[in-house]
């Protein structure tokens, strides 16, 4: 999918200007991606997809918003895929009070064969910081931001005191801070 | 090394900005943040910061393509939003609102206010610009205008949101609504968007955030994209101004 950062600010600009056709050419061009974030933080296909659904609804209320956040246009769309799954995610855990077994749920992490390759070359700085942390350190890191887990979440996967877990992220986060320049 | 002599007082700002990015907070410190988010630059440089960064381990992950009938009910949704862009009357249509920060911020006000309101009233609510939690007070305004337009203004000032609900009267056939803003001791308007559906959010840019909550709201009708010149071309149909209650 070789769309450029330039066309989709460009899409975003037209939604905002409530421009249908453009709506779903953005919509085509990155639902893919969102789809697979919503799904990588719930799991569950149905779920996933209401979230998507949610998310476009977002996109299309907030798109006059987006030239005053600041975000690159990929971003945004991420973040709200990303917070919109979460939302669902907590309210659904709250509702099974705590969660219990569904918290063991294991994804597969490999990236897919196909991913933006564009994204991947950014993604180099990041990895390479997280790749300094000890390995269970950007585990955590890594499974707070894809898999959207909370810090008991974490304390629960990875065996710890959930007071440790606040102390090893907090320091992972101040030491991927400096390694990506402050 | 510890957090508290790596990098001094910043330190906590950084780190409770790389948390609200990741979903670390508990709901209330998360609200907390995002009021915070609203008037200080500063924290909502360090939160894009790490939202960009973060962003990019998105690249693990890859796409899926969802099923084609939820492109099929996305495609139904801007349609029935673009369509009331036509046929704006009080009901609100019946696309989906869940998770709307408006809906979370307005969701029972709307109502009440549009039962108050006469013909030809501009109603201008807007909340005072101040540090969160807010707890102050509220504003409102009532205006009278030529045209049997109904208009529910609501601001923001955390999100320097200006939401315009459309709750009676319409364009002209032909015509849109476009929203204006003229500033205190100012006499030139300058255009904030065009009303797209029975609610319309605008982000007002930080300069004109002042002229929003101290000045003088207004809508005129123009051709469809908005007025050509950047000044009002058509009729001004309502206006409305902001006080204390």
């Amino acid at each position: 999918m070789a769309i450029t950062r330039d066309e989709i600010e460009n899409m975003i600009g037209k939604v905002a200007s409530r421009d249908r056709d453009a709506f779903l050419s953005l919509y085509d061009a990155t639902s893919a991606k969102l789809f697979g974030v919503c799904l990588r933080v719930l799991s569950e296909r149905a779920e996933a997809e209401d979230a998507l659904q949610d998310v476009y609804v977002k996109v299309w209320r907030n798109a006059e918003r987006y030239s005053a956040n600041g975000l690159s246009p990929m971003t945004w769309l991420i973040t709200i895929a990303r917070n919109t799954a979460i939302d669902r995610l907590r309210a659904r855990r709250s509702a099974a009070d705590g969660g219990g077994d569904e918290l063991d749920r294991v994804r597969d992490t490999a990236p897919g064969p196909e991913g933006h390759a564009m994204a991947a070359s950014e993604a180099r700085e990041i990895a390479r910081c997280l790749g300094e942390l000890e390995d269970d350190r950007a585990a955590a890191v890594r499974g707070a931001y894809l898999d959207g887990l909370s810090y008991k979440e974490l304390a629960d996967r990875f065996a710890v005191p959930l007071n440790t877990m606040r102390t090893w992220l907090r320091r992972s986060l101040i030491r991927l801070r400096e390694c990506l320049g402050a | 090394m510890t957090e508290q002599t790596t990098s001094g007082e910043g330190a906590d700002d950084v780190v409770h900005a790389a948390e609200y990015v990741l979903h670390l907070l508990s709901p209330g410190d998360r609200q907390a943040a995002e009021d915070r988010l609203a008037i200080d630059g500063r924290f909502r440089a360090l939160v894009a910061r790490w939202s960009e960064e973060f962003a990019r381990l998105a690249a693990d992950i890859a796409p899926v393509d969802p099923p084609e009938r939820l492109r099929r009910s996305v495609a139904e949704f801007a349609d029935s939003e673009v369509g009331t862009t036509r046929s704006a009357r009080r009901e609100r249509g019946r696309a989906p609102r869940r998770g709307s920060i408006l809906g979370r911020l307005f969701g029972g006000g709307i109502g009440a206010l549009a039962g108050a309101a006469a013909v030809t009233v501009l109603l201008v609510v807007a909340l005072p610009r101040v540090e969160p939690p807010y707890s102050g007070p509220f504003f409102s305004g009532e205006l009278g205008g030529e045209a049997s337009l109904l208009v529910s203004a609501f601001v923001d000032p955390r999100y320097h949101t200006l939401t315009l609900e459309l709750v009676d009267g319409a364009a002209p056939e032909g015509r849109v609504l476009q929203a204006w803003v003229i500033a205190e001791g100012e006499e030139t308007p300058v255009p904030l968007g065009l009303l797209d559906g029975p609610s319309t959010t605008i982000v007002v840019p930080d300069d004109l955030a002042p002229a929003v909550t101290g000045g003088t709201l207004a809508i005129s009708e123009e051709p469809p994209g908005g007025s050509p010149t950047g000044l009002p071309t058509g009729q001004v149909l309502a206006t409305g101004t902001v006080d204390e209650v």
